[in-house]
């Protein structure tokens, strides 16, 4: 940008100068989704801080009770929903690409990880109960129903939110690259909880 | 037909004078007095609410859902006069709410969208105050009349007040979704879309409430960590959000149909910024 034409096209300079200004400046999306991601990370961390303190104070209970937890489909849930997570960013890349076509099929595969992953969820619960360890067993799994839970409805909005992402890829006469973007970002946020929750619930022991 | 109303209503000029002699020539002549009428009703009312319930009554934070029965009857005992003083003002003000619920219903109408989400989310929310709030005022007033009776039935009082107070907040969720659905599609910028999403974080805290109805201590019983102090948090960024929004919203009114236009500031600010760029 240092060198160029400058002197002897001002109209061109004009152009490129615009344009590098929305490079720096682009944000994906609509910045108003943003300050959403940025509330709700809050409030999930609120959850989080309150779980870590309640496990200080009990940790071999929560020990006991993690080792009920299978360690091998969390990390088949944080697959999937890293897969589904990687289908929606190849997406909005298509679609700012012009190819709606294939944006259009990583979006519903985007979806189809997300149905993998709330399968796979609500049958590990329907395990953990069969096992014995419902919501009221004892304070790890109070958390432990509460935080995928919570996870599992943010999930669900996520479908409505990649609904309205395959609405507007539609039709030509909707494409807003812009409401695309902004569901990408939902999802990702979605998948990101799903990680701490990973980490906190599975992992951490 | 918005740009007539609104140089209609421009020329006029407020007079200097006392205090009470500008609040007179706005009641009679500020076209947005109902409006106006209706925002700092909402004030008034959630000042009241705050002194009734967290300094009066002490139900705010709740109680603890763990006490025994004599523990309840305790209660109602020590909490005597903050719980008639506190309601007897709740009930006084209670219908205060009734211009708050028409100025976000407005807020709605206002927007380019169906009048069936304004119209909605005025019954939601006028019905929502019977279980959401009133019944709890009721019940512990009843507890609270009559200090010697059997601690069995003060606590059995004690119980549904607090129970339904607390755990009835997903009577309140159904609205919060018609208000951010009606934000996200409108197209007149009655209110900035991220206010719409601010409306699913309040939504979804008031999920996490439903727990309230299965514990009886820990983070999600009726006082706990999750259940009412972090959603406490969130309600009242929330309604502080919503306050200065619906102040903004009165103050670019321009009585149109079309998009609302910016704060006189806004304006002046970009006006400059551009003023700046073409020099």
């Amino acid at each position: 940008m240092t060198t160029p034409a400058g002197a002897d096209a001002p109209p061109h300079d004009v152009e490129e100068v615009t344009k590098q200004a929305q490079v720096t400046r682009f944000m994906p999306g609509q910045p108003d989704m943003w300050a959403f991601v940025l509330f709700e990370t809050l409030v999930i961390t609120s959850y989080f801080v309150v779980y870590l303190l309640f496990r200080t104070q009990h940790h071999e209970l929560y020990l006991q009770a993690q080792a009920d937890l299978d360690l091998r489909v969390g990390i088949f849930n944080t697959i999937a929903l890293l897969l589904s997570s990687w289908a929606v960013a190849r997406c909005v890349q298509a679609s700012r690409a012009g190819a709606y076509r294939s944006a259009l099929t990583n979006a519903v595969l985007t979806i189809f990880f997300g149905f993998v992953f709330f399968v796979s969820k609500v049958l590990e619960w329907v395990r953990e109960i069969r096992m014995g360890n419902g919501f009221t067993t004892n304070e790890f799994f109070q958390h432990y129903f509460f935080l995928t839970s919570i996870h599992c409805l943010h999930l669900l909005i996520g479908f409505v939110v990649m609904g309205v992402v395959v609405y507007q890829l539609w039709s030509p006469k909707r494409r807003s690259q812009e409401l695309v973007e902004t569901g990408a970002t939902y999802w990702h946020t979605v998948d990101f909880l799903w990680v701490l929750i990973f980490a906190l619930l599975y992992v951490v022991r | 037909m918005s740009v007539s109303v609104a140089e209609e209503v421009a020329p006029l000029e407020q007079p200097s004078g006392s205090p009470i002699s500008r609040f007179i020539w706005h009641c009679r002549n500020n076209p947005k007095r109902e409006l106006w009428f209706a925002w700092w009703t909402t004030v008034v009312f959630y000042n009241f609410f705050t002194i009734s319930f967290f300094v009066l009554s002490r139900t705010q934070p709740p109680a603890n859902p763990a006490l025994d029965a004599q523990g309840a009857a305790d209660w109602f005992e020590k909490n005597h006069y903050g719980v008639l003083v506190g309601f007897g003002i709740m009930f006084l003000v209670t219908g205060m709410t009734a211009p708050q619920n028409a100025l976000i219903a407005y807020s709605m109408r206002r927007m380019s969208i169906s009048p069936a989400f304004g119209y909605s989310y005025l019954v939601l929310y006028s019905l929502s105050a019977v279980p959401g709030m009133l019944l709890l005022c009721i019940v512990l007033t009843v507890g609270a009349m009559r200090p010697g009776r059997d601690p069995e039935l003060q606590q059995w009082l004690f119980d549904l007040g607090f129970l339904s107070y607390v755990g009835t907040m997903g009577v309140f969720l159904v609205g919060s979704i018609v208000w951010m659905l009606a934000i996200l599609i409108d197209k007149n910028r009655v209110f900035p879309k991220w206010f719409g999403y601010l409306n699913l974080c309040n939504a979804l805290t008031e999920v996490v409430v439903s727990p309230a109805w299965i514990f009886h201590d820990g983070v999600f019983a009726w006082n706990g960590l999750i259940a009412w102090w972090i959603d406490m948090v969130v309600f009242g960024i929330y309604t502080g959000v919503f306050i200065t929004l619906l102040r903004n919203m009165i103050r670019r009114e321009d009585f149109g149909t079309g998009a609302l236009p910016d704060l006189p500031l806004k304006q002046t600010l970009e006006t400059s910024g551009l003023a700046e760029a073409a020099s």
